[in-house]
């Protein structure tokens, strides 16, 4: 297992006639996705639009995306990673056991259907939500999607696509790969990157209270993280640049109200499917920018001493 | 202003062939005289012009996949520790983009052209160029599955195709034009390849790979770019592609052209069991048609990743090797695979590839027009280069390294009957002089007057492999980067671009169309030229 076979929704727009959307309700959650990319666009290879794609949703209750769906699979909670795995044994004309499907909350019958029109396909695609990546089985849930798709392959063109959100969440991914080397859970402490996730990821790191002080940029933690987090967070100088006050603001210690980017500053945004966008404000702010805000931190903390004497700091190539 | 004193300069762009000048430097130039400033005693040292690296993967949407695809490797990267005046970074197989700029530096090397950008992430593609420290920059865009173009030149309508690619390279804030797999990456997007020249694309009702590349050759050459189209053919890394290539060949004849990694493109058989070197054949069609340069994409024995918008090439990788995969099509216009890969000295395969690479530098006789690449990361990481100097210019080492190939290797290369040994000049040619050329920047690979003063001083050592790994002193635009070993000075590269004469009233044309098959507004496509840090815009003439 491993890898992930995707594209750009463009691709999606000018050819998918077989879309799947599993853990996910972008109907409410990613409401223009349907209208901009996947179902009712006529593409250059699907010039019907809607009528020359299928839709199946796989989720554990029937949301307002159902409605769009030529067909719902209800699926019994945390059942993702088996029911995945039944899915990739049928794809490959294997036996599977009666007492595995019984468990999922499927039919074999409705399971070999979703993998005949699967291999019919002439392009199709499965949309991933925190549905099926952040329920029972995680990141396993992931690969088992991943690679389903990945075999699929053998029979057809199909890929694969997780419906990020939270803003540029993909972005930030995006710039710590190029700069770090990998794209979260990255720490600095030993002065070049390392990743462990589940170590220096954000939510271990904060609930098992190792850092002794946060600044938090576009992103509100106060309102997710499990509770030790947020105690955390209150006990320990936390920063918040953020365009309105959050949750996190409430707990912090300083809150920089900054402009909105998009709005009345200008960046890039990356999408879902690492797409680059740039960003143009249309409105003057009365705020400074992220940017500007860290970067007059960072000529603060420039003169400031520095905290490791100079011989525990090497240089390459010597 | 700097001097630097009592080197042996390799200068083979103005004659200069191991003899003992003064280099002279002010305002970023190489200059006839300074007075005063400072002065670097080379004695003992041979100097060389900047390196320059007319294909390579170092920056944008593929290489940023790549390293996520692999944490792995990075976590074997040399770490670059962050100090005063260094960013942290990983080198390794996909360096961090500050890493880049540091390890090309660290070892010579000041100007990479970047080899293959989509133009819907161009943007990406030039924000990773913008954090590489250090070294100047180009890079060129993918346009032989571009399904705008290809449509155009279905229907006949060179003209104003001509006029979309230099649109479209102005939009990408690009130097020049690569061609992937022609008509293959767009087949892909149905699962197929296109694998005979003369047969119409998947998709297509008559367009043809061949005439792809006859297209895109005469639209380079009729817009003047600086550097030929640079072509990555069909049928990559397969046994028996040397007949497609040869094919390929004869289509260019009466144009100029750029041959990509042709280790890749140079092999016999029928199948991998008879997979043999057919480097000699090629090198044969090569020394007799000067209209032709090409980079050997030597392959060294390692892990690497490899990286391509030859999507099909790297779905038959994965399902030769059963490692990871990760492809990424991209809408209209390309796609990009990902394989991490193993090249083994034990497997005749590879062995044959490595010796394929080295046959084709020794045998075209003209160094200027064969350069010395890795198409990094493919065949190996560019910070190799030193070993397959070293291979180059030393041909007892050479053959001592057959002998640890399997004895089958010998029948299927002639390398072991190669008794060419490169000379210093020889190498600064294909690694500086020849590619700096190819590229059509005359400012760079050489220390004549007026050429940008990129320079790298090495220590003398009978060892070529050690000579060229650390040079003591790197000047870069003037700046001293490196000195006595050690990397000093971090300055910003610049970025060359070209700005090709095309009919304003193509956007037109090309509005509707956009709008009704991508997913971006037609006025966010094109980067902002604000964005390129240092841009130099390059005449087409």
């Amino acid at each position: 297992m491993g890898g992930k076979i995707t594209c750009t929704l463009g691709e999606v727009k000018n050819r998918a006639d077989f879309i799947v959307y599993w853990g996910g309700n972008p109907a409410e959650c990613h409401p223009r996705h349907f209208t901009k990319y996947t179902l009712t666009q006529k593409g250059k290879f699907v010039p019907e639009g809607r009528k020359g794609r299928t839709m199946v949703l796989v989720d554990i209750r029937e949301t307002l995306s159902a409605k769009a769906a030529d067909i719902f699979l209800q699926i019994r909670p945390g059942m993702d990673f088996e029911i995945l795995t039944i899915l990739r044994a049928l794809v490959k004309n294997q036996r599977v056991n009666a007492a595995a499907v019984a468990e999922t909350g499927l039919t074999l019958e409705q399971l070999q259907d979703v993998v005949d029109r699967m291999k019919r396909a002439k392009f199709g695609v499965i949309f991933f939500g925190m549905g099926l990546s952040m329920t029972r089985g995680k990141h396993m849930n992931s690969a088992g999607v991943l690679s389903l798709a990945a075999e699929l392959n053998e029979f057809t063109k199909f890929v694969c696509m997780p419906m990020r959100g939270h803003g540029n969440v993909t972005g930030s991914d995006m710039v710590l790969r190029w700069s770090t080397g990998y794209p979260f859970g990255v720490s600095l402490s030993r002065g070049y990157p390392r990743f462990n996730p589940g170590e220096f990821s954000t939510v271990d790191l904060i609930v098992r209270g190792d850092n002794d002080a946060a600044l938090i940029l576009g992103a509100d933690p106060g309102a997710t993280m499990p509770q030790p987090g947020i105690d955390h967070l209150a006990r320990i100088p936390t920063i918040v640049l953020d365009p309105k006050v959050t949750h996190t603001s409430r707990l912090a210690r300083v809150h920089i109200t900054t402009a909105v980017t998009g709005v009345s500053a200008p960046g890039t945004a990356y999408r879902m499917d690492e797409i680059p966008l740039p960003l143009r404000p249309i409105l003057a702010s009365p705020y400074p920018t992220d940017e500007e805000v860290v970067r007059r931190i960072r000529q603060a903390v420039a003169t400031k001493p520095a905290w490791a004497p100079a011989t525990h700091v090497t240089t390459p190539f010597s | 202003m700097l001097r630097i004193t009592g080197g042996r300069v390799y200068d083979p762009a103005n004659g200069v062939d191991g003899v003992v000048k003064d280099v002279c430097i002010a305002d970023g130039r190489i200059v006839p005289q300074v007075e005063g400033g400072r002065t670097i005693d080379a004695t003992g040292l041979i100097v060389f012009p900047g390196g320059v690296d007319i294909h390579t993967h170092v920056a944008g949407a593929a290489l940023n996949f790549a390293r996520g695809l692999t944490p792995e490797n990075m976590r074997r990267g040399l770490p670059f520790v962050h100090t005063k005046d260094l960013r942290a970074g990983l080198g390794g197989v996909t360096p961090t983009t500050f890493a880049t700029g540091y390890l090309y530096a660290g070892m010579g090397w000041t100007t990479v052209n970047e080899a293959a950008v989509p133009i819907l992430s161009a943007r990406h593609t030039h924000e990773e160029l913008h954090d590489t420290p250090i070294v100047d920059k180009s890079c060129l865009v993918l346009m032989a599955n571009n399904e705008i173009v290809l449509d155009l030149l279905e229907a006949g309508e060179v003209e104003r195709a001509t006029h979309v690619v230099g649109w479209l390279i102005w939009a990408a804030k690009a130097y020049g034009v690569k061609a992937v797999n022609p008509g293959g990456v767009a087949a892909w997007k149905w699962g197929k390849d296109a694998k005979v020249l003369s047969g119409p694309i998947e998709g297509y009702s008559s367009l043809t790979p061949a005439a792809i590349i006859a297209g895109l050759a005469k639209i380079v050459d009729d817009l003047k770019l600086p550097h030929p189209l640079h072509l990555h053919c069909n049928n990559l890394g397969t046994p028996g592609n040397v007949s497609t290539t040869l094919e390929t060949l004869k289509i260019l004849e009466g144009h100029r052209a750029h041959l990509a990694h042709l280790q890749f493109h140079a092999y016999g058989g029928n199948d991998w069991g008879t997979i043999r070197s057919e480097a000699a054949v090629l090198a044969e069609y090569f020394n007799t048609h000067p209209n032709l340069t090409t980079d050997a994409g030597a392959m060294l024995f390692g892990d690497t990743v490899t990286i391509t918008a030859d999507g099909p090439l790297e779905h038959l990788l994965h399902q030769l090797s059963g490692r990871k995969w990760g492809n990424v099509d991209v809408e209209n216009e390309t796609g990009c695979g990902i394989v991490p890969h193993t090249y083994k000295p034990s497997k005749l395969v590879n062995a044959v590839q490595w010796a394929v690479g080295l046959e084709l530098l020794l045998l075209i006789n003209d160094p200027w027009r064969v350069f010395l690449t890795t198409d990094h990361p493919n065949g190996a990481c560019f910070w190799r280069y030193p070993e397959i100097i070293r291979l180059l210019m030393d041909a007892e080492f050479r053959k001592e390294q057959i002998k640890a190939l399997p004895p089958e290797t010998l029948n299927r290369t002639a390398l072991a009957d190669i008794d060419r040994q490169y000379t210093l000049s020889e190498i600064a040619i294909i690694s500086a002089a020849g590619p700096a050329r190819a590229l059509g920047l005359s400012q760079k690979g050489h220390l004549g007057v007026g050429a940008d003063a990129d320079v790298a001083l090495y220590e003398e050592h009978p060892d070529s492999g050690i000579l060229f790994e650390y040079p003591r002193y790197v000047i870069k635009g003037g700046d001293v980067v490196v000195e006595e070993g050690q990397l000093r000075n971090v300055s910003n590269g610049r970025q060359f671009l070209v700005h090709p004469a095309f009919d304003d009233q193509i956007e037109a044309y090309l509005r509707p169309l956009f709008q009704k098959v991508y997913t971006m507004s037609f006025d966010n496509y094109p980067v902002e030229i604000e964005r390129l840090q240092e841009p130099d815009i390059k005449p087409c003439a």
